[in-house]
């Protein structure tokens, strides 16, 4: 046998491509060469496969070995082509049988000394392997539990380039290793570390906490503003804990995301992703393709919170390159030709002090000028502001003593209900939450009393709403009748939802 | 330079040479701008006496453009001056020698608003005026002027910028003076107001058209608001000269003086207690200002027609919505400090709207509400 063809995949931004590794071995001087758009971590598994073949035992051909990656037309990267490519040049060099490398894929950087490392996307890897139709998916022990999560393939782990070898020849694969302890809290690097919190050590702030809950509940985008230390990033870290679970094709996608972004899945989560970037993100890295398959952190907040703490600090485009992910629930990323869609339906939390000494509304104790505060407003204001849903405040020496604290567990259940409410009304319109509400499900969904129309219309007159800010009451009147259990809209809610409205963005002194 | 001046057939050539001998002396008046009696006692001296205080080494040059000066062509601002020889000049201005002896007026109704001698309220204060004040300017601005009274004030931020965007809106008489020229833009932030004084309302300038402003001119300015009004009224005011200059002003021209109370606790209030305890009148409102003009015995030519709205929508008032109006002109003013009690927080936020919703109540910075008079 002097040619033999092995399956493998690779990941070009987020889509999983099929990849065939065909390897030629035929009589010349000893040389190895890869072609087909090999990036350089692909070229120099040369030297990798070289080693890891000779430490493990076989024989590495000393002839003319020439590794083609079909199709030719686009870039790979990555090492995880490594085992498929040792396979192939055994199985061209006769050492496995070629029959055995039809029939399934092989994904896994090798090592020096022949042991197989896991690679970055293996959960992505491991759904395509499915789609492609191959039975059989060859990898390291180690993200092999991401792996089984895809059902209707056997994951076969080999942890050494010659458990591969035993693999093909018709043996049996190495053991699973053992899970380690689930740890189950959050998808995000942060929130896993995070202990686990509760609403409940939130002092004060009722107003806010009700806020955040309503959030919670209709999924609604909210903004906390308030001064330094009244514990507007404390509250927001608070969110995941009243959030309703993942269910489970929510939780594969999440998972899949997160597996394409290099992070270990041992199994899914049940906890919503809690996503809080430093505000000195570009928007590359917050919209994703900073680099190839690079996911941003809009998909990774996919299916829950992205959390950007002292919005006023992030830099004006990535702000606004925040506009396309929060109106579509999706982002398209075109670099170098080639284009990827992520899914971004995520809730935005932004938290901002009122002015830049923080300290406005409090008085005396601000010392900002008009303009200074002006200039701050309009860093805000605009496109990104008219669509966040709610806008809670926070105030200085609102300790509440006399309010009994509302623990997540009761905030959860109260989420849980309106959740399910929304459900069962929206079954059928395609979305689940009251925030993924559109105009015609607003006009069939949310029926206004005379009171209540009375309201919002006064409002728009005197330009307290823009149109979109009617919109937005309405979803949110929706929500809190949800939290009450109510089936109607009463004039209560929407009054409510009038006092938690984001301020109109006003561009210039009035009397325009 | 001397085709500063437009010619007008109304001001006099004496009038407008003395604007431009002004215009002349900016910069060095502008040495005397932090003094302000200074100031004061050199806008009274007469034209040579002017030059012989100021002039220095440019004399000669000043002295030959003075002589040598005379109505040139007009210049871009489609204003006119009138000056202290002419019938429709306001006759408040006449009294005293420091008060300018020229104005350029611009703007839609200015004229003959200044000519009748409608009576004038100047409504002054801060300009880094709290929530509280802007809408206290602007409610009182408004109730004035729906009464058929002019408000003057000083073309700046804060409360005079409230008082005549209040006085606009209810389309009454608005008066602003600049501290440049006619015909120099105003900062940003008061553009649009400027806009709106020129369509429906009228500026006023004693600076020739293209003079850019300078600190003097701000302070030069202070005397003609406080010298066009029958009543100044002080809201919210540090305890310090650039607040409070205007009152000063009034009280030596024998103007009446008043100003509106705040909270002790807060140093906006210091200047208008200050002026209160030394003898100023204390208004809560437009009404108060009505009375201050009709016992005073001047101009009672217009009948007080308050509007009748704030009244009538005060006293309808539902009993949960007069509570928690009352709680937040207590000073509970955020939906946190109205919860508690028991009381439900989406009620009080829902009662909130409303209230603002009547125009009773304004959601201020930082989410704090606001009372406010109702209009319209």
């Amino acid at each position: 046998m002097v040619l033999a063809r092995a399956h493998a995949f690779t990941i070009d931004l987020l889509q999983t491509r099929h990849v065939g590794v065909e390897v030629d071995v035929r009589a010349g001087l000893p040389a190895f060469t890869i072609v087909g758009l090999a990036d350089a971590a692909v070229r120099e598994a040369r030297e990798r496969i070289n080693a890891a073949i000779r430490n493990s035992g076989f024989e590495f051909p000393a002839r003319r070995i020439t590794a083609n990656l079909a199709p030719g037309g686009f870039p790979k990267s990555g090492p995880g082509l490594d085992l498929a490519l040792a396979c192939a040049v055994l199985a061209a060099s006769g050492q496995i049988p070629q029959a055995a490398l039809e029939q399934c894929a092989l994904f896994g950087e090798l090592a020096l000394d022949g042991s197989v490392r896991p690679s970055r996307g293996t959960l992505a890897v491991a759904e395509a392997t499915r789609r492609a139709g191959l039975p059989r998916l060859l990898l390291a022990g180690s993200r092999a539990h991401e792996a089984q999560m895809i059902g209707g393939l056997e994951v076969a782990v080999v942890e050494r380039l010659s458990s591969a070898v035993r693999v093909l020849s018709g043996g049996a694969p190495d053991p699973l290793p053992r899970p380690r302890v689930s740890r189950g809290k959050g998808s995000s690097t942060p929130a896993k570390t995070l202990p686990a919190v509760d609403l409940g050590e939130v002092r004060g702030q009722p107003h806010a906490v009700r806020a955040l809950v309503i959030a919670a509940a209709g999924a609604h985008s909210c903004l906390l503003s308030g001064p330094p230390g009244v514990g507007k990033t404390m509250l927001a870290h608070r969110l995941p804990s009243i959030l309703p679970p993942l269910t489970r094709s929510e939780a594969i996608a999440v998972a899949q995301l997160h597996s394409a972004a290099g992070e270990s899945i041992e199994e899914l989560c049940a906890a919503r992703p809690f996503r809080a970037p430093h505000h000195s993100i570009t928007a590359a890295g917050l919209i994703g393709g900073a680099r190839r398959g690079w996911v941003g952190e809009v998909a990774l907040a996919h299916n829950g919170v992205l959390f950007l703490d002292e919005l006023s600090e992030f830099a004006r485009p990535t702000l606004e390159a925040l506009r396309q992910p929060l109106e579509d629930g999706r982002v398209a990323i075109v670099r170098g030709g080639h284009s990827a869609v992520h899914p971004t339906r995520f809730m935005l939390v932004a938290a901002t002090n009122p002015c830049p000494c923080g300290h406005g509304g409090e008085g005396e104790r601000c010392s900002c000028s008009e303009a200074a505060i002006a200039r701050y407003r309009r860093r805000l204001s605009g496109p990104l502001l008219d669509r966040i849903d709610l806008l809670a405040t926070l105030h200085r020496g609102s300790d509440g003593e006399n309010t009994p604290a509302l623990t997540s567990a009761q905030a959860r259940n109260e989420v849980l209900a309106a959740r399910e409410r929304q459900r069962r009304r929206l079954r059928g319109e395609g979305v689940a939450v009251n925030a993924q509400m559109d105009a015609r499900m607003l006009s069939e969904h949310v029926r206004l009393d005379a009171r209540g129309e009375e309201m919002l219309r006064r409002a728009h007159e005197w330009g307290l709403l823009s149109a979109r800010g009617q919109a937005r009451v309405l979803r949110v009147a929706r929500t809190i009748a949800d939290l009450d259990g109510s089936s109607r809209v009463r004039a209560r809610d929407v009054g409510a939802a009038l006092a938690l409205r984001p301020d109109v963005a006003v561009a210039e002194a009035p009397a325009a | 330079m001397s085709e500063q001046n437009a010619p007008e057939p109304d001001a006099c050539v004496e009038c407008r040479r003395r604007s431009w001998l002004l215009a002349a002396l900016s910069a060095s008046l502008d040495f005397s701008a932090a003094d302000r009696p200074r100031l004061n006692s050199l806008l009274a001296l007469d034209d040579t006496a002017l030059i012989d205080a100021l002039a220095g080494r440019r004399r000669a040059e000043l002295q030959a453009g003075y002589e040598a000066f005379e109505a040139g062509e007009p210049s871009g601002m489609a204003g006119e001056s009138i000056c202290r020889h002419c019938t429709a000049f306001p006759r408040m201005l006449v009294d005293d020698p420091g008060l300018p002896w020229l104005l350029n007026i611009s703007g839609a109704e200015g004229r003959e608003r200044l000519a009748a001698g409608d009576p004038m309220v100047a409504i002054v204060g801060s300009r880094r005026a709290s929530d509280y004040g802007v809408e206290m300017a602007s409610s009182v601005a408004r109730g004035v002027a729906a009464s058929g009274m002019g408000v003057v004030s000083a073309l700046g931020a804060g409360v005079a910028a409230a008082s005549l965007a209040g006085t606009l809106e209810v389309d009454g008489g608005a008066v602003a003076v600049m501290s440049s020229g006619l015909g120099v833009s105003p900062t940003t932030g008061l553009r649009a107001l400027y806009r709106g004084l020129l369509r429906s309302g009228c500026v006023v300038a004693e600076l020739p058209d293209d003079c850019p402003g300078r600190r003097w001119g701000m302070v030069a300015s202070e005397r003609i608001v406080a010298g066009l009004a029958d009543v100044v009224v002080v809201v919210e005011a540090e305890d310090k000269p650039t607040d409070l200059a205007v009152a000063l002003v009034g009280q030596s021209l024998g103007r009446c003086v008043a100003a509106m109370p705040g909270r002790v606790t807060s140093p906006l209030s210091r200047g208008t207690h200050m002026l209160l305890r030394d003898g100023a009148q204390l208004v809560r409102g437009a009404e108060d200002v009505l009375e201050l003009l009709y016992t005073r015995g001047e101009s009672a030519r217009s009948t007080p027609r308050l509007a009748a709205v704030a009244d009538a929508s005060a006293a309808a008032l539902e009993p949960r919505l007069a509570a928690v109006l009352e709680r937040v002109g207590a000073g509970r003013d955020t939906p946190d400090s109205l919860t508690g009690e028991g009381a439900d927080g989406d009620e009080v936020l829902c009662a909130l709207s409303e209230l603002e919703l009547l125009g009773l109540l304004a959601r201020g910075e930082g989410g704090r509400y606001v009372p406010r008079e109702p209009w319209g």
